[in-house]
């Protein structure tokens, strides 16, 4: 039985709905990591069997930890901790102010392309170089003291705060720097009206991201013995402290909590503006879902 | 007066987007550009303000030959042409003085711009600026916080603060529903009016192109197709201009129907 179709079936015939592409990329990643792993396991001369007895371990280290520990030490790692916790803060202030102008000179949308990618290797090569290997160049130059890991952080933190915040710059709106142009503003207008605005919260975002990982890596340059909590933590190790160690290790803990809890609040504020334009974004958003609907 | 004598320009990738175009603007004119999508609107609103640069032939405006400004001239050209933009374009993260205060930049020592300290006779003026689109009472509220009618005025305010003597204006109401659309077109009639500014609008409503129009010119595949006063712009001339006949999305009360 043959009937003629509807303009409505004519249509939906017409359309074809394609085949599921086949993700050739990620299959390939997804076998390469797998047999990787596979090819390490298996090469790395490791003695799993004594995987198994970590739990009894890690209770007997534990037990040594808290077995005499006493409040005396309390202050000396404290203050440690301190020296760690200050060190990371000039570490950034060092990035902060080498980075910030280096930022544009790495953004394809504000700075000429040659200058751009000469300044981005630059800052690659920043990053590249772990804050320990840069740490253990610099004792030569500055000793064995806190100095040392604050530059050696600090290059580490130019390489990171220029690369990623160039990215922010860079993905920026167009807009606002063309109303500046076409105002008849210069270069340093533009970069003040039309790009700082739109980037500077995400980059002070970064700022103190940053500033929280370089607390994370001064406790481990300590290690080195230019001080902080790691030389506290290195020396205790050396002499069979053993509550000492525990108390290192809370006060490690302890203290980068309460710093990265109080740093991403803040982090949270800056982007999102005060708070209660939030709720008013929010109401936007869910007047325009509204009238959409009644369409 | 701005004069364009056989301007032409042809985009990196081979699009011819404007063909010998010649015409003059006298001074105080309002003008309404119409064309289809493509039709070269944007370029030849861009080609008065040098962002666009043409590839032959000339614009002057007020004296200064456009295509032969150095990079100094060009900036005080610009500084003499107010712009609005469909997007609005204002710096969302800030308050709406300071987005006005943005059409002071060429004016101002730099030192003032970079640092915001601006003179109270900038200040001033841009507080003049924002009640002649009447919206002053929003001068320290950031700008994300505006609707897009009111981000729109603000957008023509900053264009005022630069004390122009041409405003150009490309689609300033595509993104506004057509209650707003009036009120926008009403404002720029208004500055056109009482301030003498000569004003150029880039629209794609032939009922908004004639109403507020004192003169329409109509361009297709970037060729000069119809130049007359807005009460010559009738249906059968915008056919001829879009080349096709007329559908609903073609007028603005058409949209507002849907
Ligand atoms: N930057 C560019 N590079 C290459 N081609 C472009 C560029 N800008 C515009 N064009 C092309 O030039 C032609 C004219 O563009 P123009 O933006 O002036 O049109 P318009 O009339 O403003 O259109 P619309 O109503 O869509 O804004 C179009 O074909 C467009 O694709
Ligand atoms: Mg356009």
């Amino acid at each position: 039985m043959t009937r003629t179709e509807t303009p409505a079936e004519e249509r939906l015939r017409e359309q074809l709905r394609p085949e599921k592409p086949f993700a050739r990329f990620r299959w390939t990643v997804t076998i390469l990591l797998a047999a990787a792993f596979a090819w390490s396991a298996l090469t790395i001369d490791a003695r799993w069997d004594r995987l198994a007895q970590i739990p009894e371990r890690t209770w007997n280290f534990l037990g040594l930890l808290i077995q005499d520990a006493s409040l005396g030490p309390l202050v000396i790692a404290l203050e440690a901790m301190w020296e760690s916790v200050a060190i990371a803060w000039v570490a950034t202030l060092i990035g902060v102010v080498i980075s910030f102008p280096l930022i544009f000179l790495a953004s394809v949308n504000v700075a000429n392309r040659w200058v751009v990618l000469v300044v981005r290797q630059v800052l690659n090569l920043f990053r590249a170089i772990p804050e320990i290997v840069l740490a253990i160049a610099f004792i030569p130059f500055f000793g064995l003291n806190p100095v040392t890991a604050a530059v050696a952080m600090g290059v580490s933190s130019i390489g990171t705060l220029g690369k990623l915040s160039a990215e922010i710059v860079e993905g920026i709106d167009r807009g606002p720097m063309e109303a500046v142009a076409a105002s008849g503003g210069g270069w340093l207008a533009k970069l003040r009206w039309g790009v700082l605005p739109q980037a500077m919260p995400e980059i002070a975002a970064f700022w103190l991201y940053r500033f929280e990982i370089n607390i994370r890596v001064s406790a481990v340059l300590g290690v080195l013995g230019i001080g902080g909590i790691g030389t506290f933590l290195t020396q205790a190790a050396q002499r069979n402290y053993y509550d000492r160690i525990g108390l290192g290790l809370l006060v490690v803990i302890v203290v980068t909590m309460l710093i990265d809890g109080a740093s991403a609040r803040l982090r949270r504020r800056i982007i999102n503006g005060p708070p209660g334009e939030l709720d008013q974004k929010r109401e936007a958003a869910a007047r325009v879902q509204i009238s959409g609907d009644e369409t | 007066m701005i004069t364009f004598d056989k301007a032409s320009v042809t985009y990196p990738g081979g699009v011819r987007a404007l063909k010998d175009l010649s015409l003059t603007v006298g001074d105080g004119e309002f003008v309404v550009i119409v064309g289809l999508s493509g039709a070269g609107k944007s370029t030849m609103i861009r080609a008065v303000n040098g962002l666009v640069p043409l590839t032959s032939g000339s614009v002057t405006v007020n004296d200064w030959s456009v295509p032969e400004l150095g990079r100094r001239q060009m900036r005080d050209l610009r500084a003499e042409v107010g712009m609005i933009f469909q997007a609005f374009n204002l710096v969302k993260r800030t308050t709406v003085l300071n987005n006005v205060l943005m059409g002071r930049l060429h004016r101002v020592p730099l030192w003032r711009s970079l640092l915001g300290a601006y003179a109270a006779g900038d200040r001033e003026l841009a507080m003049q600026c924002l009640e002649l689109v009447e919206i002053v009472e929003k001068a320290y509220v950031r700008a994300s916080n505006l609707s897009g009618g009111q981000q729109q005025r603000v957008g023509i305010a900053r264009a005022l603060a630069q004390e122009p003597k041409v405003i150009l204006a490309d689609e300033p109401v595509a993104s506004l529903d057509p209650p707003t659309s009036h009120v926008v077109m009403k404002y720029l009639q208004r500055i056109n009016r009482e301030l003498g500014i000569t004003t150029l609008v880039n629209l794609h409503f032939l009922d908004l192109a004639r109403m507020y129009a004192d003169r329409v010119i109509g361009l297709r595949e970037g060729e000069l197709v119809f130049d007359g006063p807005g009460s010559d712009a009738d249906e059968s001339v915008f056919e001829d201009i879009y080349g096709r006949s007329l559908t609903a999305d073609d007028v603005l009360e058409g949209q507002a129907q849907l």
